[in-house]
């Protein structure tokens, strides 16, 4: 197991470097010259001249471009153009944040998502299996700022349970999550009830069931454990598509996370931060789908002899 | 091998019928099956594919896949009571604890994610109320018992880590841990090495010896049967054809597809030119023909074959036949009747 | 009866790399084959008979080229065949051809059986185009098929049928040697007597001969001519039918043929019964490869592997316990 955490360490630095270089070409061709949106509008060209020598945008592309891995492995982000500060500063106030509501709608992805992938599997064909997998078929289709929206009418503005925006409370983190979540758990729901009609049909269920054990015990003890090795990889890649999913959702409940910082500075040609932003966030998904992996390991542990 | 003792029966199936409703139809896959098993002895269940015989044994445990199986008719009576009426709750008692059953193939029967340890004691905390430590340390005795070397190594593996023989001796382990009094094993050793198999065998005679369970074995060899078994009950398209002795199976065998079986065996001790098969090929469950199932395949095959199921009637001492040939209706037209056993 | 070489393996290993550690090096190898050396005559059927892991399975596939040998030589008809290059080893294929234990696998679910005859006829051209349909009802007519059968697709047919249609697809080719990989396994026995006859059958009218892989020595004893005993990927025991079962050298052959549940001896006979289980093919034991197993080991057996030594015209075996 070690030597295999050691390999996947090291595979990360190249993909690592591959997310930089990417972000870094994406963001040499998006229109607009960050000197000139920072100079403001009626500066002369020295002005911009000398803002651009500032920043240090004059230098050639690959001067920059090393430049900046340079920096970014002392844990120098750079300093944002928009507001002075540096880049670090910046995203690490946002983000816990974030990663409380990823972490909120990973549980209710996950828990929701098996939850009814189990009744659909062990009650197959019946009224309860239709009615989930529609409503899977529905969280899977609608946007999420659809969702959030819909949500935030009903429960906040016509029902008052929950405050419209913000955060803090736990109050706050109960409709950003749903609608974080949802296509999440509506994806986890398909495929737990996929694999777990799967492992239902195998032969030791069947030895299970010779040995006089309680239906609960077998789906819940034998089956499940099964059926979850799959779910787990798909849990894995749903985190970084939720991590995606922050954008829209801290946006429509004015959430200030990484998200909302990211979109910001896109708007704003804000270079630095835009870069930063998406290689922290990188990090951190890489990270997560190694910890799925190293789970995925452990629960199935003829694949760790490899 | 245990002597036939004329015991009290401790299971007795009549006319026991299974069937499944598909889209394709209804398949009779256990058309009327009859037979006893005694106190002590290892009654064979001898059969190909497409027989019946694995669904006999699911059946007499209640593990039919419902939909689209179902018992639609007959009786398992069991110390008395009948098991087709039994309810969920009764019959997860008997599970495990007083019928056991080992199946076909110890490389998937076993659950991948749970040591075998676990595997055992799961049983023996269920049904006899021993805690954690207790479970686990009879748990290593099973298999212990069943002739692991070093069991208390071996318990806390998964199954993936012991060989086909191994995970074979430990479905045995499961099943003995309760000290049940019917053992069905569903071809048990099919899938194992030949030099494993033997072991197997040993093995499951020994425990027989050591704690006087009844066993029924279901297998299409007839190799297996000779070594083992005390009696022997042939199976066809869904029903029982032939019961006897296995000192009878071999000498005395008077269905024409048991006779058929036996001589399509390539032997060790002769040469042989050809192979008798027998022609043509099991009938389709969702399609049997009128009359005896076997008649078109039979070589004797009469008129009334074709038209009526004969009845499995007595036909010498612990000797039953369904054939028409051994009833007074017979005029049928061929007096040469292949002789049972050694080939022509 | 002049004896003709058809196929010469020497010295055969097929060793399958096993990858570990950081660097996905190759840190050891399963040895499915280890040096395995023989022949086989034009027209016989030679059986090759072991349990899991003793490579025959393995030695047949090499003999097709279908995995690349690690070491040793094959001919056929005395060409060298693992220095052919791609498009003449395609040519041989014509001349060796495999039927497979699955009757179910083998087959293309989305073929008719006309398609895959005339596939077989085709890539090999084996006959101008305006005689393959003659061709296929002929073949199926050897192997017990009815015309109407061409147009079914292989779900429609039973596991013996399949297999049927395994060996006209064979046979389609005009092949001189037909490798069976445990062709019978998987078919009940009073199929598995049919699909038999049927090979003897061809085997006489087309002069074919047959490398029989298998594992259940009932059958070998009626198919064979010559049988050849393996275990963990080494030949231990060789020779006529007759000489081998009548009078069996090897200790693991002698087991085997005790293990076997025999309906004819019902009195006790002696049974060997075999301690433990078979040793993994990627560690074998030191010295004779049986030697962990055998009831009669000495200190001798544990030194060193013995070699194949003849005990009679058409008998070897590789033991030292058996004086010569």
């Amino acid at each position: 197991m070690t030597v295999f955490i050691i390999r996947r360490l090291l595979q990360t630095i190249p993909v690592l470097l591959g997310v930089i270089l990417v972000v870094f070409i994406i963001m040499q061709f998006v229109p607009g010259d960050p000197a000139v949106l920072l100079a403001g509008d009626g500066a002369t060209a020295e002005t911009v001249a000398r803002i651009r020598h500032q920043l240090g945008l004059d230098q050639p592309v690959l001067v920059q471009y090393v430049q900046y891995v340079g920096h970014v492995l002392q844990g120098d982000l750079g300093i944002s153009i928009r507001s002075q500060l540096p880049v670090m500063k910046e995203i690490m106030t946002r983000l816990p944040i974030t990663i409380e509501l990823a972490i909120a709608s990973i549980f209710i992805t996950i828990i929701l998502g098996m939850l009814a992938g189990i009744i659909s599997a062990t009650k197959q064909y019946s009224a309860s299996d239709f009615s989930i997998m529609i409503l899977a078929l529905l969280g899977v289709s609608l946007p999420s700022f659809c969702l959030g929206l819909m949500l935030m009418y009903f429960f906040s503005v016509k029902m008052h349970l929950f405050p419209v925006t913000g955060w803090g409370t736990w109050k706050h983190m109960v409709l950003p999550a749903i609608t974080l979540g949802a296509s999440g758990a509506a994806i986890v729901a398909r495929m737990t009830r996929s694999s777990m009609l799967d492992v239902i049909r195998q032969d030791y269920i069947r030895t299970a069931k010779a040995k006089g054990l309680k239906p609960n015990i077998i789906v819940y003890k034998h089956a499940l454990k099964n059926a979850l090795i799959p779910v787990i990889t798909v849990v894995g890649l749903q985190f970084g598509i939720l991590l995606g999913g922050t954008v829209l959702v801290e946006s429509v409940f004015a959430i200030n996370g990484l998200g909302r910082l990211i979109v910001e500075a896109i708007r704003m040609r804000d270079l630095p931060v835009v870069q930063g932003g998406v290689l922290v966030a990188s990090i951190i998904f890489v990270l997560v789908n190694l910890g799925v992996d190293i789970l995925y390991r452990s629960f199935n542990k003829r694949i760790s002899l490899d | 091998m245990l002597k036939q003792q004329q015991n009290e029966p401790v299971l007795e199936v009549r006319n026991l019928q299974t069937h499944f409703f598909t889209d394709e139809g209804v398949s009779k896959a256990v058309n009327g099956v009859d037979f006893v098993l005694h106190k002590g002895e290892t009654l064979g269940l001898v059969g190909e594919s497409g027989s019946g015989k694995s669904i006999t044994s699911l059946s007499i445990l209640q593990l039919i896949a419902s939909p689209p199986g179902r018992i639609v008719g007959g009786e398992v009576l069991f110390k008395g009571k009948d098991l087709v009426k039994a309810t969920d709750k009764d019959m997860r008692a008997i599970r495990g604890n007083q019928i056991s059953v080992i199946f076909q193939e110890p490389m998937t029967s076993l659950n991948p994610v749970y040591t075998v340890g676990e595997q055992i004691a799961e049983v023996l905390r269920l049904h006899q109320n021993l805690g954690r430590k207790e479970a686990w340390a009879k748990a290593v005795d099973m298999l212990r018992l069943v002739g692991i070397p070093s069991p208390e190594k071996r318990a806390k593996q998964e199954p993936f880590q012991l060989s086909g023989g191994m995970r074979q001796r430990v479905m045995i382990a499961i099943a003995m841990a309760c000290n049940p009094e019917v053992l069905i094993a569903d071809e048990p050793t099919t899938a194992l090495d030949v030099t494993i198999q033997a072991q197997i065998l040993e093995l499951m005679k020994e425990l027989q010896q050591q704690l006087g369970m009844s066993i029924m074995i279901i297998t299409h060899d007839l190799g297996v049967v000779s070594e083992t078994c005390d009696r022997v009950a042939v199976m066809y398209a869904g029903k029982i054809v032939e019961q006897l002795s296995a000192d009878q199976l071999f000498t005395d065998a008077k269905h024409p597809y048991t006779q058929g079986l036996i001589n399509s065996l390539p032997r060790l001790d002769q040469e042989q030119e050809e192979l008798q098969a027998i022609q043509g090929h099991v009938p389709s469950p969702y399609q049997m023909p009128a009359g005896c199932a076997f008649a078109p395949r039979c070589p004797h095959a009469g008129d009334i074959c074709h038209t009526a199921m004969p009845e499995l009637l007595q036909h010498d001492t612990d000797h039953e036949v369904r054939c028409w040939i051994y009833t007074p209706e017979w005029q049928g037209n061929d007096s040469t009747m292949m002789k049972a056993g050694n080939a022509s | 009866m002049t004896k003709n070489a058809l196929v010469e393996v020497q010295h055969l290993k097929q060793y399958f790399p096993i990858k570990g550690g950081i660097w996905e090096r190759t840190v050891n190898h399963v040895k499915a084959v280890d040096d395995v050396s023989f022949t086989i005559y034009e027209g016989e059927t030679l059986s090759i008979v072991g349990e899991s892991g003793c490579g025959k399975s393995t030695t047949g596939r090499a003999i097709l080229r279908l995995d690349e040998p690690t070491a040793g030589e094959i001919r056929f008809q005395d060409l060298d065949i693992l220095k052919l290059n791609k498009h003449d080893l395609r040519m041989l294929r014509k001349d060796m051809q495999v039927i497979f234990q699955d009757p179910f696998a083998s087959l293309n679910p989305r073929q008719t059986v006309r398609q895959i005859l005339n596939e077989a006829l085709t890539i090999q051209q084996v006959v101008p185009k305006e005689q393959r349909s003659a061709r296929i009802e002929e073949l199926l007519a050897h192997v017990g098929l009815r015309p109407d059968h061409a147009d079914r697709y292989p779900h429609e047919f039973s596991g013996g049928q399949r297999q049927r249609i395994g060996i006209a697809r064979t046979l389609a080719v005009n092949p001189k040697l037909i490798v069976c990989d445990e062709a019978v396994s998987a078919l009940d026995v009073s199929i598995q007597a049919q699909v038999l006859n049927l090979l003897k059958k061809l085997q006489a009218q087309y002069k074919l001969t047959y490398l029989f892989i298998s594992h259940d020595l009932g059958v070998v004893r009626h198919i064979s001519d010559r049988v050849m005993v393996m275990y963990l990927g080494k030949i231990v025991e060789i020779g006529d039918k007759k000489s081998l079962f009548e009078n069996p050298q090897h200790p693991y052959t002698k087991a085997l043929l005790s293990a076997i549940p025999r309906p004819e001896q019902k009195d006790k006979r002696e049974r060997i019964i075999l301690k433990g289980d078979i040793p993994s093919p990627i560690d074998p034991p030191e010295g004779c490869r049986f030697s962990t197993r055998c009831p009669f080991v000495t200190e001798a057996c544990k030194q060193a592997d013995p070699a194949l030594r003849a005990i009679s015209e058409d008998h070897q075996v590789a033991c030292h316990l058996v004086n010569i």
